[in-house]
C-alpha cells in the first residue's frame, strides 16, 4: 500500500461535542489535520466520498443511537485504506477482532496518553514499524501490526 | 397336635369365644390390631378381626366380618399402594406397606399394614393374615421434616435468585457509575485543555498545565483501578510505570531514556489517588527541572516490595537539589506534603551525584 506523509488526515466521530473540540486540538498540536468531524453513523454516511481520511477516531456510544461498530463497518466500506481508532471508555465493547479496527484508546485519556498514541499511530501508518514504543495508553489490534508488512 | 390340627384352629378362631385353643386367645387379646380374611370367598371377605382392630378402626366387628379390606381407605389414600397389595394378594406373597387408613368417624391414620398368606400343607393359600400398626406419628413427623426441607430449599433457591438479581443491578449500576466517571474526567480534562489553548500567559498556562496533569492522574488512577477486577486493591507499580510513560513518552521529550524497574505493589484503593497525585507531582517536578529547556538524560523510576511496605524511588541525573530539589512554596510542594500524610507515605529528597533522588516509603499489602 502507499504509505501516507504527515500530516495525516483526520476523521473524529464523537458525540461529546467537548471531547470532539478536545481531540480535534490535540490532533493539530500533533501537527495534522482534521477533515471532518461526525457525532453519528448518519454524519459519517454524510461525507464526501473524497474525505478519504487517513485515520479516524471512532467512540463506541454515539449520538441517534448508532454505534461505533457500525462506523467502523461503514468507514472499511467507503475508504479501505483508513485507519481506525476506537475511543471509548468501554474497550470490553469492542469484539475480539476490533470488527477491523486498528485499535483501541481507552478514556479517560490523558493529553500526554493521547499524544504519545498519535505519534505511534502516526510511525505505524507512514514510516512502520514504530521506532518509539507502544505507549499504555494505545492498545494496538493485530490488523495495526499486520499492515506494517503490507 | 399335627399340622392338620394347627390348621383347624384357625377355623375355629372365627368363633369369637374361640375354643379355649391358647394360640386364638392370644390373637384375640393382642394389642396388635389383627384381621384374617378368606380368599376362597367371593371378595376375600374378612372373617375375623381382633378386639385392638376394632378399637384401631371404630367400627364393631358386625360391620367388619364379611366385608374387604378395602372399607378402610378413603379418598386420600395413595392408589398406587393399593395397587401394590393387590399385587401381592394375586401372586400370593407377603407384602409390608405403609397405607393412608379412615376411621369410621372419618379421622385418618397411617397404617403399617403386614399381609401375608398362610396356605395348607397342600400349599394352597386358605387365609390372608394382616396386622396393622398405627404409625401416624412416624409418618407426620416424616412427612413435616420432608416439606420443611423443601420449603428452606425453596427459600434459599428464592433468596438465592434474589441476591443474584441484587448482584446483578449492583453490577450493572457499578458500571454505570464508572463509564459516567470517566466521561465526567474526560470531559474535566477537555475542558480545562481547552482553556489552556486560549491563555496566552506562559506564566498561567503552565499552571493551567500543571492542573491538567494533576487530572490526568486522577484520571489514570481511576481507569487503571476500574480495568482491574478488584476494585478494592491497586497496584501502584503498575500506575508508576503507566503515569511515567504517560508524561514522559509525550511529544517532545523523547530525548529522556527511562530506566524502570517495577514490582507489583498492591494498596488499598483509597490509597490510590492520594499517592498517585503525589507520584505525579513528583515525576512532573523531576522532568521540570531535571530536564529543563531540552536537557536531555535518563530517568530511573523503581517501585520495590520492601519487608515492611514498599518503596517508589524516581532518580535524575540532572542538577540535583542545588538546581531543582523539593518544590518549596507552591500548591505543588503542598500537595506532596499533605497528600504523602494522608497516604500514610514519607516522601525523602536527597542529592544523589549526579541528580536529585526522590523516595517514596509505605506501606503495602503482601503480594
Amino acid at each position: 500500500m502507499k504509505r501516507p506523509v504527515p500530516p495525516l488526515s483526520v476523521l473524529i466521530v464523537e458525540d461529546e461535542a467537548l471531547l470532539a473540540m478536545d481531540i480535534e486540538a490535540m490532533v493539530e498540536d500533533c501537527g495534522h489535520v482534521v477533515v471532518g468531524a461526525a457525532a453519528s453513523l448518519y454524519d459519517v454516511e454524510a461525507l464526501a466520498d473524497d474525505l478519504r481520511p487517513n485515520l479516524a477516531f471512532v467512540d463506541m456510544q454515539l449520538a441517534q443511537g448508532t454505534n461505533g461498530l457500525d462506523v467502523c463497518r461503514l468507514i472499511r466500506l467507503r475508504w479501505t485504506d483508513t485507519f481506525i481508532v476506537f475511543v471509548t471508555a468501554n474497550p470490553r465493547k469492542v469484539p475480539d477482532d476490533y470488527c477491523g479496527g486498528h485499535g483501541i484508546i481507552p478514556k479517560p485519556f490523558s493529553r500526554n496518553g493521547l499524544m504519545a498514541a498519535m505519534h505511534y499511530i502516526e510511525e505505524g501508518v507512514c514510516d512502520p514499524p514504530p521506532t518509539s514504543s507502544s505507549p499504555s495508553s494505545f492498545v494496538a489490534s493485530p490488523a495495526f501490526a499486520a499492515s506494517w508488512d503490507s | 397336635m399335627d399340622e392338620r390340627d394347627d390348621w383347624r384352629l384357625t377355623d375355629d378362631i372365627k368363633h369369637e369365644m374361640g375354643s379355649g385353643d391358647p394360640f386364638a386367645a392370644a390373637v384375640r387379646a393382642t394389642r396388635m390390631p389383627m384381621v384374617i380374611t378368606d380368599p376362597a370367598k367371593s371378595d376375600n371377605p374378612i372373617i375375623f378381626c381382633n378386639e385392638a382392630f376394632q378399637a384401631l378402626s371404630g367400627y364393631t366387628r358386625t360391620e367388619i366380618i364379611g366385608r374387604n379390606c378395602r372399607f378402610l381407605q378413603g379418598p386420600k389414600t395413595d392408589r398406587a399402594s393399593v395397587r401394590r397389595i393387590g399385587e401381592a394378594i394375586d401372586e400370593g406373597r407377603d407384602i409390608a406397606i405403609d397405607l393412608l387408613n379412615y376411621r369410621k368417624d372419618g379421622s385418618t391414620f397411617w397404617n403399617a399394614l403386614y399381609l401375608s398368606p398362610v396356605r395348607n400343607a397342600a400349599g394352597t393359600i386358605q387365609f390372608f393374615f394382616a396386622s396393622q400398626l398405627d404409625v401416624t406419628d412416624r409418618i407426620e413427623t416424616q412427612t413435616a421434616i420432608v416439606e420443611e426441607k423443601v420449603g428452606i430449599e425453596r427459600e434459599v433457591e428464592r433468596r438465592t435468585v434474589e441476591l443474584q438479581s441484587a448482584l446483578e443491578a449492583k453490577t450493572l449500576l457499578l458500571h454505570e457509575v464508572d463509564h459516567r466517571v470517566k466521561n465526567n474526567l474526560t470531559m474535566i480534562g477537555s475542558l480545562l485543555r481547552l482553556q489552556a489553548r486560549t491563555i496566552g500567559d506562559p506564566a498561567i498556562s503552565d499552571k493551567l498545565e500543571a492542573m491538567l496533569e494533576r487530572v490526568d492522574a486522577l484520571a489514570t488512577v481511576h481507569r487503571r483501578l476500574y480495568q482491574s477486577d478488584d476494585v478494592t486493591r491497586f497496584d501502584v507499580g503498575a500506575f508508576t510505570e503507566n503515569l511515567v510513560s504517560d508524561v514522559i513518552g509525550s511529544s517532545g521529550r523523547s530525548e529522556i531514556d527511562v530506566i524502570s524497574d517495577i514490582d507489583r505493589i498492591v494498596i488499598p484503593s483509597k490509597m490510590a489517588a492520594p499517592l498517585g497525585l503525589v507520584l505525579n507531582e513528583v515525576l512532573t517536578n523531576a522532568i521540570k527541572h531535571a530536564y529543563a529547556e531540552e536537557r536531555r538524560g535518563t530517568l530511573h523510576v523503581s517501585a520495590k516490595r520492601q519487608e515492611d511496605g514498599a518503596r517508589i524511588t524516581i532518580s535524575d541525573d540532572g542538577p540535583g537539589l542545588s538546581g531543582g530539589g523539593p518544590p518549596a512554596g507552591g500548591l505543588g510542594a503542598a500537595l506532596i506534603r499533605r497528600l504523602s500524610q494522608q497516604a500514610g507515605a514519607t516522601v525523602q529528597w536527597a542529592d544523589a551525584d549526579p541528580g536529585a533522588k526522590v523516595t517514596l516509603s509505605f506501606k503495602a499489602g503482601d503480594e
